[in-house]
């Protein structure tokens, strides 16, 4: 189980979500990914997109509009 | 209760509940309006006004108080309200500068290739693709198409150069 | 990473606003109700834009790059509800002799090279002229450049379309009903969107099982 994060900080829709999974693919079962966004449609799409593939996905606000999220690759 | 209260006002809501509401908003907009919601061309006589105005552009005709007077003007101000109001109770209002010099030029780009492709199809997605449609008029579904192949094509660009 | 520390609640600017909001509602009441009225339907939009994340780049661009299609149905539905309120409408205000005009555009070249340009444009800048106007109200300084080339473009297009017209002709748009008449262009057009609504269900369910 280890935390992984990538650098999405100011990226257009939908950059972020392409990264998010180039790097899932490359993650074992467990692995967390961390994320960080300004942009409240990446945020939703990322989590739209993980509750679509069954993936355990959270989603936190931690400072005024900014999201954190941390994904949980649940399965291959 | 206080919890549903708290989703409305924090959202964000499902994509279907938005659909449903806005295809209200829509049809009340024809009704007051007598003629469908659209976003471009008001915004193309606001810049040809101040074109005017700088005199970079030639007169056409436009007055302040004729775009004052045009119902389009008051739906581009609501949008722009509102959006900053749906982001305000939520308290998520920031600033959020560009943190990256490409995006500057696609956003121009991209900026300039839309306003110029809206006009010369009589539209942008809302008036043309949306309205078009809904309206049942053939150009509707036409310019829909276009709209989609443009998207695939923007899609390359972007994984081209903006990745 | 510090949790919640750096959160503020807005809720005094929020209660600023809505003063704003009202007072600029009841000015406009003064002047004219019905520009008050199309005031608050913006409002409306903006407000249900933002609130359920509603993009239409999004719904057309996301099954390319994503294989994500749950925004491309919301908008079938919209799209759906839209037709037929369209045509209950302008059904009413025919009985009723109020003058009504959709949007029945006249079709040429350019209507397919603008919506090619305008696809393109859209993905580029990341929001469509709609999805502009709600991003520069969440802030971003990226739609507010795009803002200014969209006016900037839009000049440019309303000037060449007269050369577009001229060199590849134009043809008057075609209302659906007034060749099929209206119930079966209704059914038609309800086939169509239930067609790409299974479309679009079939292609995520597939771009997801991979």
């Amino acid at each position: 189980m280890t935390r992984f994060s990538i650098d999405i900080w100011g990226e257009m829709c939908p950059i972020p979500l392409i990264k998010a999974k180039k790097k899932l693919s490359s993650m074992q079962c467990g692995d967390i990914l961390v994320l960080e966004t300004e942009h409240s449609c990446t945020s939703r799409g990322i989590v739209v997109w993980a509750k679509a593939n069954r993936y355990i996905i959270e989603e936190k606000e931690v400072a005024n509009g900014i999201w954190h999220l941390e994904l949980t690759k649940t399965h291959d | 209760m206080k919890k549903t209260l708290q989703t409305i006002i924090h959202g964000p809501w499902a994509y279907w509940i938005g659909a449903i509401i806005l295809g209200l908003l829509n049809i009340l907009v024809l009704i007051v309006r007598r003629q469908p919601w659209g976003v471009t061309w008001n915004i193309e006589i606001w810049a040809e006004w101040i074109g005017t105005n700088l005199g970079v552009l030639s007169d056409r005709g436009f007055t302040f108080e004729g775009l004052m007077a045009a119902s389009g003007t008051y739906l581009n101000l609501g949008l722009l309200l509102g959006a900053f109001w749906a982001t305000l109770v939520a308290s998520q209002v920031r600033f959020r500068p560009i943190r990256d010099k490409k995006f500057f030029f696609s956003a121009l780009i991209g900026g300039l290739l839309m306003g110029y492709g809206a006009r010369i199809a009589y539209g942008c997605n809302v008036g043309a693709l949306l309205n078009g449609i809904a309206s049942s008029s053939l150009t509707g579904w036409i310019f829909a198409f276009a709209v989609f192949l443009g998207t695939w094509l923007g899609s390359k660009l972007l994984l081209k150069y903006l990745m | 990473m510090s949790i919640n520390s750096a959160f503020h609640s807005q809720r005094k600017w929020n209660i600023g606003f809505i003063l704003f909001l009202t007072l600029l509602l009841l000015l406009l009441s003064q002047i004219s109700i019905r520009l008050t009225l199309i005031t608050a339907l913006g409002i409306s939009l903006g407000f249900v834009l933002q609130k359920s994340r509603f993009c239409l780049v999004s719904a057309l661009r996301d099954p390319i790059l994503i294989g994500m299609t749950q925004l491309t149905r919301a908008f079938l539905l919209l799209l759906g509800i839209s037709i037929l309120g369209f045509a209950l409408v302008s059904w009413g205000a025919s009985q009723s002799n109020i003058p009504l005009s959709l949007n029945i555009f006249p079709m040429g070249v350019h209507t397919v090279v603008g919506g090619l340009l305008f696809g393109i444009g859209m993905v580029l800048a990341g929001g469509c002229s709609t999805g502009i106007i709600i991003r520069i109200g969440e802030g971003f300084a990226m739609q507010m450049l795009a803002f200014f080339g969209l006016a900037v473009g839009s000049v440019l297009g309303e000037r060449s379309l007269k050369s577009w017209r001229y060199t590849f002709g134009e043809w008057p748009g075609i209302f659906l009903p007034d060749i099929f008449g209206w119930v079966p262009t209704l059914i038609l057009e309800l086939i169509v969107l239930l067609t790409l609504w299974q479309l679009a269900r079939w292609w995520q369910k597939k771009q997801l099982g991979e």
